[in-house]
């Protein structure tokens, strides 16, 4: 009994040796966290080290300063899929990174200044 | 969308009252992913959105709050569940011998149940209630449980502020990784324990000797 249990415990802890160090691995070469719905645009903004003016013009928006709302609302107000947002977020945070040129400073708003 | 993925949203947008009540109820034994959500809120203290005495005390007064609330059940809804827990591990005598060793080992149990061996935090509250563990005590290693864990995890969230999942997943990983090491490690001692030859003491064997020998 005792060396089944042994045999059981050990299977499972190589198994799950093999999974952390395959996550492990993961991370140190992709620092990239998958986009989720809760995230918000400024905290998918600050994951991916890009501006979050890029972000908001690539789903149509204004930018906001200090705008918790996560993707999943944000999807709602827009009538999408958060799937497809987060699919139009990809795409701008794919387009901002190299080979492509970096994004052009945030343009200022209408009738004022830069934020 | 997954209630992990809800109560993200709601901790994002309404801060660290989410996280007291999150942790409180998921003490008391409801699956909640609480470490998740600590680390996450530790990133969006990092970003300034949140305040980090806030959040690691309101975090450690649900979570504390939430044990004591599942202590309490043990302790005092608990006959009941005593009286069915005894006939299921074999009667009185083995729920007697079940808190010599929660009084022997209990102070261990609970203060590694809180930040390490989460999953299991809800049992041994419920334990620790129906086998009358000092409360006092049971509150003493609770408390610096709790704490570690919230500070650990926030501070977590904090440094690797851009890789939130990733972070929960990796940690997640070697906390149950541990857990399968302490089991083998505990399993082979046992294993060659019972393989040993038993070795007799010298007196017993001089008398086999001398029997052999006539």
């Amino acid at each position: 009994m005792v060396i089944l249990a042994f045999l059981l415990v050990v299977a499972v802890t190589g198994l799950f040796a093999v999974h952390t160090v395959r996550h492990a691995l993961y991370w140190r070469l992709h620092r990239d966290d998958p986009i989720r719905p809760w995230m918000s645009v400024h905290h998918i903004a600050h994951s991916y080290r890009v501006p979050p003016y890029v972000l908001y013009q690539a789903i149509g928006l204004p930018p906001i300063a200090h705008d918790k709302r996560p993707l999943r609302e944000l999807a709602r107000e827009q009538h999408k899929p958060v799937s497809i947002l987060i699919g139009e977020l990809q795409n701008a945070i794919a387009h901002s990174r190299p080979p492509y040129p970096p994004p052009p400073p945030q343009p200022p708003p209408e009738g004022g200044r830069a934020p | 969308m997954n209630l992990g993925d809800y109560l993200l949203g709601m901790l994002s947008v309404y801060g660290s009252t989410v996280l007291f009540g999150a942790l409180l109820v998921g003490c008391v034994g409801v699956p909640l992913p609480a470490t998740l959500m600590l680390i996450a809120a530790g990133s969006f203290v990092e970003q300034g959105d949140m305040n980090l005495w806030g959040v690691l005390g309101l975090a450690s007064a649900g979570a504390i709050l939430g044990d004591n609330i599942g202590y309490a059940l043990g302790r005092w809804g608990g006959h009941h569940m005593a009286r069915r827990l005894s006939s299921w591990v074999g009667g009185e005598n083995r729920l007697r011998e079940a808190v010599k060793w929660s009084e022997r080992w209990g102070g261990m149990g609970i203060f590694l149940s809180r930040w390490l061996l989460t999953p299991l935090g809800p049992w041994v509250n419920l334990i620790s209630g129906i086998t009358g563990y000092p409360w006092h005590r049971f509150l003493f290693f609770d408390v610096t449980g709790e704490v570690l864990w919230v500070v650990l995890y926030v501070m977590l969230g904090r440094f690797f502020s851009n890789q939130v999942q990733t972070t929960q997943e990796v940690f997640g990983d070697f906390t149950w990784l541990f857990v399968g090491l302490l089991a083998a490690a505990l399993l082979g001692w046992q294993l060659i324990r019972y393989l040993r030859p038993v070795s007799l003491p010298k007196a017993e064997k001089d008398k086999i000797l001398v029997k052999d020998a006539t």
